[in-house]
């Protein structure tokens, strides 16, 4: 390495450690100056020798123990301790730079906060980028029969590769999330993942992806639908309720391979916001990261449906304060409502859950096309998808009447699938969070009306955003999952009446405060 | 190693009152200049802000800036345990996890020491901006708290309005409804008791009643208040502490919503 750049970078270093307090890791310094890690550490080693005053030292000793019996062992330790440390090692141990820092944390999750927020911002470049996380090019070890190349995305990673953008980016933010998690193993897992993909040609692969794609959405939206229309039995949509089941039984082989998909990508999407938070801030939320990291492993690791994972995350975050939640279905309380939007930006929040509910209803549409042929292209046209859902049904059902009797059927039987709470697509969910007199956080859940009739028709869409809401949120009090059955066990024209009496009273929504002042 | 000797050790004990009930923990950031607060409650709907500056205290010694999480409800336990005439130092060494409240009795003859566990909080800290508020109220504390509290046997709102006329607070209820105006008035003998009213532009703002009515707790902290309002900013209820800083409490208004963000329009 050229003498100069050297030096530039100790002055980095310099100015890292002494101004902006960062703790400066080799693994950090490799990958933000794309040097190799050894290079990366004896410029550390060089950086300690030159300033000896005024930083701490973290070594890394790595060597075998003393007592009995041997075992490797690998051991970080600060600069003061480092002399008593080495007794522990049977003979020579080699001892390393770890990081340089203006003071030794208070947590030692500090020590390597810097690399992880470095590592995920790597991991969530897009798959064509090659970054050094990926190939792995800094790493001492290397196997040459590994072969990486960035047009192929390994199979686990290929899986919910989506078509549309808004999947596509949740997708990626949660292969982030598996990733980081373990940085270092990263390159092993595409060892691992290599044999499986040579299993299946490369095209196979690629075929049950877009199949997937289409499928498996669909797969989750149309069984109630299917179902709905079943009991709406209408000679005409009976046909049409079997071949929908076809085709959901058709994908559902593949459905299987790929079921959870859609769950987890909508948990990566939170966990975006988590990283995205992490991010802008990533010194304050270090534990947030950790948290996310954690969950992700945990929905990794899991053969968890997706409800399953949602009780975990908010078990998970609700985890610090008691809470009490309190259900309440009637529609006059709920005069302080706190806003369930991102506080950030509520609407771009809201663009994307139309868009998601408008992909989503696309796809379904599309497969829909192909598989029975049945409906009309039409559909493909109506750029709302709630009016393409009427339309649906309209094509299938002969009277409006039938319809509105059936709807009423259909609040009190169907069981709704177990993935989401079933929605009551007239009514909003509010969720508001107070202090109450006993200092205690205090969920409420409360239901707002809706005019709109036809959203009911809808479920996927209520689902959806039924999700987003009680994620941007980030704690969906497991209590709320009654409270649609509640709510749809009424007589459906009275509850609308109520809902827009209410609605109509509701008058001034709580701001946050957050999106007046912004955090420093 | 810091330490803060403060006379009027009822002061503490006050504003610790003040904010408890709104903000469960929170860090307390010591600097060289003074003794600050800032936190959210937990549905980040209002905030509180404490300054207690270092020109207050009778001895205060700061080294290095720290913060210190506490519990607030523990830490007001051990305030209550001072007396109203005693003169209360807070004690912390660096790297310690504990801080220590020392009480003494006016007359020296009864010396408490209470040491309390720290915790660490990650708190976000937000950017209040200097701003222009279109007006601004200066009232008697102990009035503002009064019609806080009489609005909110009838309401669960408050819609604060300043126009030329004087600042109107009124609410609607299920039995009914109520308007309270407040004119202009600083013909009083006392300045304390002055109703002052700066406006530049009228405004009209919607509050929930509940958390107005949690900031009146500052009420024995001052005897004025001022209310700052501006149409597109949270309220600011300042109560200022004598010589010392403020508390200043910020609650985001209720907004008109014109749509449901997750329906999608017909």
């Amino acid at each position: 390495m050229a003498e100069i750049e050297t030096l530039g970078i100790l002055q980095d270093i310099e100015s890292l450690v002494a101004d902006q307090l960062q703790v400066v890791s080799y693994k950090w310094l490799s990958r933000s100056y794309l040097i190799p890690s050894d290079t990366a550490k004896r410029l550390l080693q060089e950086f300690v020798e030159k300033h000896e005053s005024g930083l701490q030292v973290v070594y890394a000793l790595s060597g075998w123990l003393k007592n009995d019996p041997p075992s490797y062992h690998i051991r970080l330790v600060s600069g003061s301790k480092l002399p008593e440390a080495k007794q522990d090692f049977d003979g020579t141990c080699s001892i390393q730079v770890y990081s340089v820092q203006a003071s030794i944390p208070k947590d030692p999750a500090a020590l390597w906060n810097a690399e992880f927020v470095q590592a995920e911002e790597l991991f969530k470049q897009p798959f064509t980028v090659d970054n050094c996380l990926r190939d792995n090019r800094f790493c001492g070890i290397s196997n040459s029969y590994v072969k990486r190349s960035t047009d192929e995305i390994p199979a686990s990673v290929a899986a919910p590769q989506p078509k549309t953008a808004v999947d596509g980016e949740s997708t990626k933010k949660k292969t982030t999330c598996q990733n980081t998690t373990v940085p270092q193993p990263h390159k092993s897992e595409m060892q691992k993942v290599s044999p499986y993909v040579g299993l299946q040609s490369p095209t196979v692969v690629k075929e049950v992806k877009s199949e997937s794609n289409h499928t498996e959405p669909f797969h989750q939206a149309s069984k109630p639908i299917a179902a709905k229309e079943k009991i709406a039995s209408l000679p005409a949509s009976k046909k049409k309720a079997q071949s929908d089941k076809t085709s959901s039984s058709t994908g559902g082989s593949l459905a299987n391979l790929w079921g959870r998909v859609p769950a987890k990508s909508k948990l990566g999407d939170n966990h975006a916001d988590a990283n995205h938070a992490t991010a802008a801030n990533p010194t304050v939320s270090s534990a947030e990261a950790q948290i996310c990291a954690h969950e992700a492993l945990q929905v990794d690791n899991s053969d968890d449906d997706d409800q399953h994972v949602n009780i975990k995350r908010s078990s998970n975050e609700s985890g610090r304060k008691r809470r009490v939640v309190f259900d309440f279905s009637d529609d006059e309380d709920f005069e302080d409502a706190v806003s369930l939007a991102s506080p950030e930006n509520p609407k771009d929040q809201s663009c994307l859950d139309l868009k998601q509910n408008k992909e989503l209803h696309k796809e379904k549409a599309n497969s829909e096309d192909q598989l029975n042929g049945k409906l009309k292209i039409k559909e493909e046209k109506m750029s709302e998808f709630q009016q393409s859902s009427v339309e649906e049904k309209l094509h299938d059902s002969s009277a409006e009447t039938n319809e509105l009797s059936a709807d009423e059927d259909d609040s009190n039987k169907i069981k709704k699938p177990t993935d989401a709470a079933p929605a009551s697509p007239k009514r909003r969910k509010v969720l508001r969070t107070r202090t109450d007199e006993r200092g205690r956080e205090v969920n409420e859940v409360v239901w707002e009306g809706e005019e709109q009739k036809q959203k009911k028709d809808d479920v996927s869409s209520t689902k959806t955003s039924d999700h987003k809401a009680a994620e941007t949120t980030t704690n969906r009090p497991p209590a709320a999952k009654k409270s649609p059955a509640l709510g749809n066990s009424g007589a459906y024209p009275a509850v609308k009446s109520g809902g827009k009496k209410a609605g109509n009273a509701a008058g001034p929504k709580q701001g946050n405060i957050l999106s007046f002042f912004k955090r420093v | 190693m810091l330490e803060f000797r403060l006379v009027q050790g009822s002061l503490l004990k006050k504003v610790l009152e003040s904010i408890k009930d709104l903000v469960n923990d929170a860090n307390f950031d010591c600097s060289a200049t003074g003794f600050s607060l800032q936190a959210m409650d937990s549905s980040h709907v209002a905030l509180v802000a404490l300054l207690l500056r270092a020109e207050g205290f009778e001895h205060y010694r700061c080294d290095r800036s720290i913060s210190m999480g506490m519990n607030l409800n523990n830490m007001s336990k051990m305030l209550k345990c001072a007396g109203n005439d005693d003169i209360i130092t807070i004690k912390a060494d660096d790297g310690s996890d504990t801080v220590t409240f020392m009480f003494e009795s006016p007359t020296q003859d009864k010396i408490s020491d209470f040491e309390m566990k720290l915790m660490d909080i990650d708190s976000e800290h937000l950017g209040i901006p200097d701003a222009e508020y279109h007006a601004i109220v200066r009232m008697p504390s102990v009035e503002f708290a009064r019609i806080c509290k009489d609005l909110s046997s009838i309401g669960d709102t408050v819609v604060i309005s300043v126009t030329k006329e004087g600042v109107k607070f009124s609410t609607r209820g299920d039995i009914g409804s109520a308007n309270i105006v407040c004119r202009q008035n600083t013909t009083v003998d006392k300045p304390e008791e002055a109703t002052v009213i700066e406006m530049n532009e009228p405004v009209s703002l919607t509050f929930a009643l509940r958390y107005m009515n949690s900031f009146t707790k500052a009420t024995p902290l001052s005897n004025t208040v001022t209310i700052s309002l501006s149409s597109d900013l949270p309220v600011v209820v300042e109560y200022k502490i004598a010589e010392m800083g403020y508390v200043r409490f910020y609650l985001a208004p209720k907004i008109e919503e014109d749509e449901d963000e997750t329906k999608p329009q017909a």
